[in-house]
């Protein structure tokens, strides 16, 4: 039974974790229809600015040098402002290039920042050690969880909490959500472009930036190419979910959290090794059944 | 005027054989090293190709190899498998007696076959899988470490023997061939003593998953904890399991691979104790050989600093193993060479005895130094030798 609970817990955490990832490129997708691939370098960057820039093995630590109150302001600080950089010298002058292209674009960006990183900080894995006092052991309900994995749900939890409200009930998230459901039609009715856009890469820099420092909690591990994976993953998310809306972003996270993690635990273990085989499988066979995705946004239709 | 002719060439002939002579007697021995300068391999290549430089400025102080100074040229392949076989065979055209590749069979395999394909003996830096000999790339290519497999035999007898641990556990980072092929050794010399019941499980994960909760709830669900955990992976994944393991508070001691040694990611795991594995060298003085200071030393000299890496040492001994069946054969053409290498038995070099045959071009049973973490640190524990050598089966992980 504690067995149970634990995989549970296991499963939301991570898919809290693919769930942060996955708004993020939800919320850009939406208003601007872009598959924003560098996204993972936002993580990067973000775990990055904890130590000194320099190519030394054992970095000494800048932000992360910071007490917790000036240390998280200051990751999401540089993310975001990343992400703006980006969106106003790479995606902008794009703006109205077709999908494709700007998908392209956004895997240019990536491989830039990337070795921008590695020219910097050579590519040889780094190690910090932050956040070492979550890294303990919590009794909840007769289970042992660590820490950082209640603190992983905690932060999404909160995170999703406050992104509703703020799309519900706040003039510049109705503004957004006029935006993605038809960009033309809320231009024509006073919504500033640059505006709404600009803040969905905020709102990206700042879920990055939280990503950034789950993982680095989590695996205590610097490396160039650290976001790959969970945006890969949340990628797929918001596919599984429906491209263009966001409680479809959110499913898709837990979704393939939760298939990654039962896999893992229950295949027999020669398979084990084939579990992302499996993960990917059981997408296609989800968008066989909805090729529109779990959560058809009105708009989607033309979109995708 | 025919006459004076054919006198006039006859000079000219006798001249250019005359010069031709004597420029072979000046004529450097040449070295090419095809290795990662840039890229994520340029970690693994850097440190032992200082390491070569360092003892090849050595023997040209000492007045050169069969009295001549040996001349290198580095290339950059740039962790790229072409690049890597372009630079190779242009190496082998411009002429190298020795022909230096990547730390890793799959990169430098290509500059090697090259190489192998000229009859030019080619060394890997530190490839731990035995294709880089002659079953694989060929008869003419060797590796200056040891076989992946001697690692996990090493660490499993160690277990046993010294540390009396009668149950473990196989976590594998599925990543590269190199952890499997440790976690391979482990097994086969953790079961050959204790029987298929000695090891309680295993699982897989793969080096960049950010997270191997489910894994460590596998671990916590087992009816027995393990005496030990065997991990094999390498950095940064391994390092991220390490800190997961003991957050969710499995203090069981780890047993590693070779990749994971030296301190430069202990900072994701402070107060680190009772992680063990096989290293080649201590970085940190407490090394029991004293030649290992003397590398360090010469290393510093050069270099201005340390190595950042233990596998150094591989690249010193590398040229040290060459250097002494050129004098031996008392040529650099690669078929002598060859030979006197094939009959090293236990020659004793800087990063140990070594051995080669005309089968087997990788060490197999070349003392340890087991290492253990301990204030942040690693420290040498004590040599080992492993009396279990892997055999053709398992080091080509055939029929397992």
């Amino acid at each position: 039974m504690s067995n149970i609970v634990q995989i549970l817990a296991d499963a939301i955490s991570l898919g809290s974790l693919y769930a942060l990832v996955a708004l993020a490129i939800g919320l850009v997708f939406g208003v601007m229809k872009l598959i924003n691939f560098a996204q993972a370098d936002y993580i990067t960057i973000g775990a990055y600015a904890l130590v000194v820039p320099s190519a030394s093995v054992t970095p000494v630590l800048l932000l992360g040098a910071l007490p917790v109150a000036l240390m998280v302001p200051g990751v999401m600080l540089v993310v975001t402002l990343l992400a703006l950089a980006t969106e106003r010298l790479a995606f902008r002058p794009m703006r109205n290039a077709n999908p494709a292209t700007l998908l392209i674009s956004s895997f240019a960006v990536s491989y830039f920042l990337q070795h921008l990183v590695m020219m910097v900080h050579t590519g040889r894995p780094k190690s910090v050690g932050i956040g070492n006092s979550l890294a303990g052991a919590v009794e909840v309900l007769g289970v042992r969880l660590p820490g950082n994995q209640i603190l992983t749900m905690a932060v999404a939890a909160v995170l999703l909490v406050a992104l509703v409200f703020f799309l519900k009930k706040t003039p510049m998230g109705i503004q957004m959500r006029a935006a993605a459901e038809n960009f033309q039609m809320a231009r024509l009715m006073g919504v500033r472009a640059n505006r709404v856009i600009a803040v969905a890469f905020v709102m990206s820099g700042i879920m990055a930036a939280t990503v950034s420092l789950l993982l680095v909690i989590q695996t205590g591990t610097l490396d160039i190419r650290m976001g790959l994976m969970p945006v890969i993953f949340a990628f797929f998310a918001t596919v599984i979910g429906g491209m263009g809306s966001l409680p479809g972003a959110a499913l898709g996270g837990f979704i393939v959290g939760f298939i990654s993690v039962l896999l893992q635990a229950f295949l027999p273990a020669e398979l084990r090794a084939f579990r992302d085989a499996g993960v990917f499988l059981l997408v296609i066979l989800i968008l066989l059944v909805r090729p529109q995705g779990l959560i058809v946004d009105r708009a989607a239709k033309e979109r995708v | 005027m025919g006459a004076k002719f054919t006198l006039g060439l006859a000079f000219a002939a006798g001249l250019g054989l005359l010069s031709a002579a004597g420029a072979r007697a000046e004529e450097p021995i040449r070295i090419g090293f095809a290795i990662a300068q840039s890229g994520w391999l340029s970690n693994y290549d850097l440190p032992p190709f200082r390491a070569a430089v360092t003892k090849i400025d050595e023997i040209n102080a000492a007045g050169g190899l069969l009295g001549r100074q040996i001349a290198y040229t580095a290339a950059d392949t740039k962790t790229d498998q072409e690049r890597s076989a372009s630079i190779g065979s242009e190496m082998v055209n411009g002429g190298v007696d020795l022909l230096v590749v990547s730390c890793d069979y799959d990169f430098g395999a290509p500059a090697a076959l090259a190489a192998n394909q000229a009859g030019i003996i080619t060394i890997s830096l530190c490839a731990a899988d035995p294709k880089m000999g002659v079953q694989g790339v060929g008869p003419y290519a060797f590796t200056a470490t040891s076989a992946a497999q001697a690692e996990g035999v090493a660490m499993a007898e160690y277990a046993r023997t010294k540390m009396g641990l009668k149950t473990a556990y196989v976590l594998e980072d599925s990543i590269i061939e190199y952890n499997k092929s440790a976690c391979a050794g482990f097994r086969s010399a953790f079961t050959a003593a204790g029987g298929a019941a000695a090891i309680l499980g295993s699982d897989t994960f793969r080096n960049e998953d950010p997270s191997i909760a489910a894994q460590i709830t596998r671990i916590k669900a087992l009816p027995a904890a393990p005496d030990a955990i065997y991990l094999c992976s390498v950095t940064p994944g391994g390092a991220s399991a390490v800190r997961q393991l003991r957050a969710a508070g499995i203090d069981t001691p780890i047993l590693a691979s070779t990749a994971m040694v030296d301190n430069y990611w202990l900072n994701a795991v402070p107060g680190l104790k009772d992680f063990y594995l096989p290293g080649l060298m201590s970085l940190y003085g407490d090394d029991p050989r004293p030649e290992m200071a003397t590398f360090l030393e010469a290393f510093r000299k050069r270099w201005n600093e340390p190595p950042v890496s233990s596998y150094a040492v591989l690249g010193y001994s590398m040229i040290e193993a060459w250097a002494r069946a050129v004098e031996k054969a008392g040529t650099v053409k690669a078929d002598p060479v060859l030979a006197v290498m094939n009959s090293f038995r236990d020659e004793p070099f800087t990063a140990g005895p070594t051995t080669f045959t005309d089968q087997m071009h990788i060490q197999l049973n070349r003392p340890w130094l087991i290492m253990k973490v301990e204030n942040d640190s690693f420290h040498a524990v004590e040599l080992f030798r492993n009396t279990i050598v892997p055999d053709m089966k398992l080091l080509f992980r055939v029929g397992q």
